[in-house]
């Protein structure tokens, strides 16, 4: 026989020549239940079956020689293993390694609440923050419906878990933001300053979080802008208190955004009655430039540039004057640029790189009276991170941060300066001891210029799965905190405020439940007191790092999207005692921010019939303590406020114009008009004293939001 | 003698590759077949067997994009037929990495972008209220690249169709709107000709039954 012909019949017909292998045995999980379906191969061939019902598999294969066999299924780690195929029986028994994947891993939640569209399973999302009544569109207030915040009426922050606002920090891609709400004004409190829809991701800590972070003695919020936009659109929105505008252009790896807005109160004020005299309603712009682009297939850089200016003036009584007809004024004129700008890149297999670099820029021109105050901050700062994934789910985190804070105060014709070199080192694991068990151990360097010391903050997490939605977790951290600069203007030698958090936390998350509760205690030391001196001295008083406190408690919180068909509620409730001797605290007690009992019930209702959101949300807290100066010292805010209350509704009705996504939105603010009283202001000789409550009995918004998506839908250009 | 060793070499080539070839066809319309035959009882292990089935084909021809397409197809129907909502986001992710690896082996193709899009749209079923507007834009978008790749692409207009009408009246859908794009999609499944017995080649008595539905009265 020719030889060439002899070559092509083996080829052509191998099973003349050679066996076929029959190749059989069980596929099942590692607790050695059978897994039906799973796929069973030589592979690089066709040579395979599925597993039956009992997850047995037996077929024959004409392959010969050395060769790979599989074995996969969705949810599990590919099984691969090199088989001799030369006649013989090949037995195997395979049990699968479940892969790893988000839901069965283990997380750190100890104080932490998180909002993401990208997680499966997460407690909020990014739209839930824009749809709660109440919160008026804004970020904070949404937050204030969370466990462990105040509901505070009278100024602007986020008072978390027996701390003031101002240890509280707000971080955008990385980089601390100095001046995250529009600036303050006595008695009317304000908003944050950015929109909630420039988000993917909120993080909202209420304590015990990364040492990537610092500064902050209470609470962290960390917000995480949008990627690249996909698709080029159009917004417009028309509302009761002004407009905005806003279009993304979409580059097939870049996107660019301009958004402008202009809101002024004046109308609005004048049709609704206000509780306020003002003289200039609160009046403003902005405009914003928001650009990504993608470097490479992992690569992402970010710019966000942010302009906004506002002006305001309003008339108080001069509680002093008892014929009540003297009348302070108060303007402000605000001016405010932010700007950051990050980048993300994979380096090398398992690197990751983020860098940031921020500057901004804060002035605030005020009258008080005839007296000129002027505030001008600007900030400039920059942070590198780089971590690395050890084996499949351990990470390993270190980097640093500088913060350049230059300020520049006059009072009157009297100037005050404060300049500070700020620089943070951290160094953090998250190692997976199983896909069960989780421990981040971090530790945290800062150094201030200012205070003249390092301080060094150590911080540890532990997060045990116990069942397959269920997981407690505990956190704990030292956090250090530079003294608030007026009181370094009054005392250069003031060290850092400390606060050390203890929290346990238990949770269950399913897809639409969740069930969390935490418990926790705070311990503050070195907080900043004023100390009165002996006339001799010729000082009224010193300040000193001689104050401290406590704070204990526990949250509850309960999400149910199950129960109703269409609705969505959610109740927190927190329960708080702390006490604290500070600032001009003549003894140790609770001050005037806290409340013992905090509530709030938020309510979503979908009608889908009438495409219509409506909801409602309701909140509640016990008195707080206020200041009488009637009360000898040691009964220094003994006396506690009405408890405050308040009733919400808004609704968002989903509609298109000319094919155009349209929501319009309306919301109630105090339905009821309950009349909250949340502080007393008394006359220097405690005879008289007014109430400081709502900025107005109740408040109403109406807007028009239209999304013209000039590719809504290429394909109507088909039809 | 040369000539001859040339000329045999040359048959074993042709011959060989086209017994490759062969084989790859045959395996396909086997398994095509098989998923075809799915009922409503049977979908389950059937789309399985064929998702198995054509992972196998694929990794034994890496080249080529009908494999993986087919395997993303198998991996939508089972996860349609999952009851928990996480469940059935691991089957559509791993459908979406399947149709973009297709992708990859023969970009600009339009029944690749209708699968894509069919997948994005099974992904807004799981959480309309959260991904709607923003996916429900992807999905469109990746329409018109497929309506733009292949204009007579019928599945491309019976997806557009069956979009429409389940959308609500008030965001521009409903029955009517759906009406005459389901009419065109009809029109286009009876000109359509596969190009082989392997392309893609589904979707016709689901759109009749769609505008059936669409023509019901209430």
């Amino acid at each position: 026989m020719n030889r060439h012909l002899f070559l092509l019949l083996i080829f052509l017909f191998p099973s003349l020549l050679f066996a076929q292998t029959k190749i059989s045995g069980m596929v099942s999980d590692k607790l050695g239940k059978p897994i039906p379906g799973a796929n069973v191969f030589i592979k690089d061939s066709y040579d395979g079956m599925s597993t039956d019902v009992n997850g047995k598999f037996s077929f024959s294969s004409d392959e010969r020689g050395e060769q790979i066999f599989s074995a996969t299924f969705l949810g599990f780690e590919s099984f691969v293993k090199k088989v001799t195929l030369d006649g013989t029986d090949v037995t195997l028994n395979i049990s699968l390694k479940e892969a790893v994947s988000e839901l069965k891993t283990v997380t750190i939640s100890a104080g932490s609440f998180e909002a993401s569209d990208e997680k499966k399973m997460t407690i909020l999302r990014p739209l839930d923050i824009v749809t709660t009544a109440g919160a008026n569109g804004d970020v904070y207030g949404a937050l204030q419906t969370l466990p462990g915040t105040q509901q505070i009426g009278e100024k602007e922050g986020l008072y978390v878990r027996g701390g003031d606002a101002s240890e509280t920090r707000t971080i955008i891609d990385g980089i601390v933001v100095d001046n995250p709400y529009f600036s303050s004004v006595p008695d009317v409190p304000q908003r944050g300053r950015f929109s909630p829809f420039l988000f993917k991701g909120t993080s909202f800590s209420t304590g015990g979080y990364s040492a990537q972070y610092g500064q902050a003695l209470s609470s962290v919020l960390v917000l995480e802008s949008q990627d690249v936009v996909e698709q080029t659109s159009t917004n417009i929105g028309i509302m009761s208190v002004g407009v905005s505008a806003g279009r993304n252009i979409a580059f097939k790896k870049s996107s660019i955004g301009f958004y402008g807005g202009y809101t002024n109160l004046q109308p609005y004020m004048s049709l609704v009655p206000q509780n306020r005299d003002w003289d200039h309603a609160p009046e403003g712009g902005s405009g914003s430039v928001v650009f990504r682009q993608k470097t490479s297939q992992t690569g992402l850089l970010k710019g966000f540039v942010n302009y906004g200016y506002n002006t305001l003036a309003l008339r108080f009584n001069d509680i002093n004057d008892p014929t009540g007809e003297t009348r302070n004024s108060f303007s402000l004129n605000n001016n405010n640029w932010f700007g950051n700008i990050s980048y993300k890149e994979i380096i090398e297999k398992k690197w990751n790189l983020f860098t940031a670099f921020s500057f901004s820029d804060n002035k605030d021109d005020i009258h008080f009276d005839s007296i000129p105050i002027s505030n001008h901050n600007n900030l400039y700062q920059g942070r590198a991170t780089v971590s690395r994934g050890i084996g499949e789910l351990s990470i390993l985190r270190f980097g640093g941060e500088f913060q350049k804070p230059d300020v520049n105060q006059k009072y009157s014709i009297y100037p005050s300066m404060y300049r500070e070199n700020f620089g943070a080192g951290f160094v953090e694991g998250d190692i997976y001891l199983t896909q069960k068990l989780v421990t981040r151990a971090g530790v945290r360097y800062e150094f201030s210029d200012v205070v003249g010391k390092a301080n060094v903050a150590p911080r540890l997490s532990l997060a045990y799965k116990t069942g397959k939605y269920a997981q407690a977790s505990f956190a704990y951290g030292d956090f250090y905190q530079t003294p608030d600069k007026t009181f370094l203007f009054r005392n250069p030698q003031l060290e850092y405020e400390k606060a050390s958090h203890y929290i346990f936390n238990y949770q269950v998350v399913t897809e639409k439940r969740t069930f969390r509760v935490e418990a926790y205690f705070k311990q503050y030391d070195n907080l900043v007191k004023e100390v009165a001196l002996a006339p001799s001295s010729g000082l009224d008083s010193l300040y000193t790092n001689f104050g401290n406190g406590y704070a204990k408690g526990f949250d509850i919180f309960w999400r149910d999207k199950q129960t109703l068909k269409y609705g969505d509620y959610w109740i927190s409730y927190s329960y708080l005692d702390t006490k604290r001797d500070y600032h001009n605290f003549p003894i140790t007690t609770t001050p005037s921010f806290a409340a013992k009992h905090t509530l709030s019930v938020v309510y979503k209702y979908f009608f889908p019939k009438l495409n219509l959101q409506a909801g409602f949300t309701y909140a509640y807290n016990s008195g707080r303590p206020y200041y009488n100066p009637n009360r000898p010292p040691s009964e220094f805010l003994s006396d506690y406020t009405k408890p405050y209350q308040n009733l919400s509704l808004n609704g968002s009705y989903l509609t298109s114009i000319h094919k155009n996504f349209t929501v319009i939105v309306f919301s109630i603010t105090n339905v009821l008009g309950i009349e909250n009283v949340f502080n007393y202001r008394y006359s220097a000789d405690g005879m008289r004293r007014e109430s400081i409550g709502q900025t107005s009995p109740r408040f109403f918004f109406v807007g028009m939001f239209i999304n013209i998506g000039s590719q809504k839908d290429d394909s109507d250009k088909y039809n | 003698m040369k000539t001859l060793r040339l000329m045999f070499a040359a048959i074993f080539i042709i011959v060989v590759v086209n017994a490759q070839d062969a084989k790859y066809v045959r395996a396909m319309e086997k398994n095509i077949a098989m998923i075809d035959s799915a009922n409503k009882e049977s979908a389950a292990t059937i789309f399985q067997d064929g998702y198995n089935g054509f992972e196998r084909i694929a990794g034994a021809n890496p080249k080529e994009w009908l494999p993986l397409y087919y395997q993303s197809f198998c991996e939508v129907m089972i996860g349609l037929k999952q009851t928990e909502n996480s469940k059935k986001d691991e089957y559509f992710d791993k459908a979406e990495a399947l149709i973009n690896k297709a992708d990859s082996v023969k970009p600009d193709n339009s029944e690749i972008y209708v699968m894509k899009s069919f997948i994005t749209s099974m992904k807004i079923s799981v959480d309309p209220q959260n991904r709607g507007q923003k996916l429900g834009m992807k999905s469109g978008m990746l329409l018109g690249k497929a309506m733009q790749l292949d204009p007579e692409n019928p599945r491309a207009y019976f997806l557009k169709g069956q979009g429409l009408l389940y959308t609500p009246e008030q965001f521009g859908g409903g029955k009517d709107k759906a009406i005459p794009v389901l009419e065109t999609a009809v029109e286009k499944f009876k000109k359509f000709k596969p190009t082989s017995s392997i392309m893609p080649n589904w979707g016709e008595s689901k759109c009749k039954a769609a505008l059936e539905e669409c023509k019901k009265p209430e």
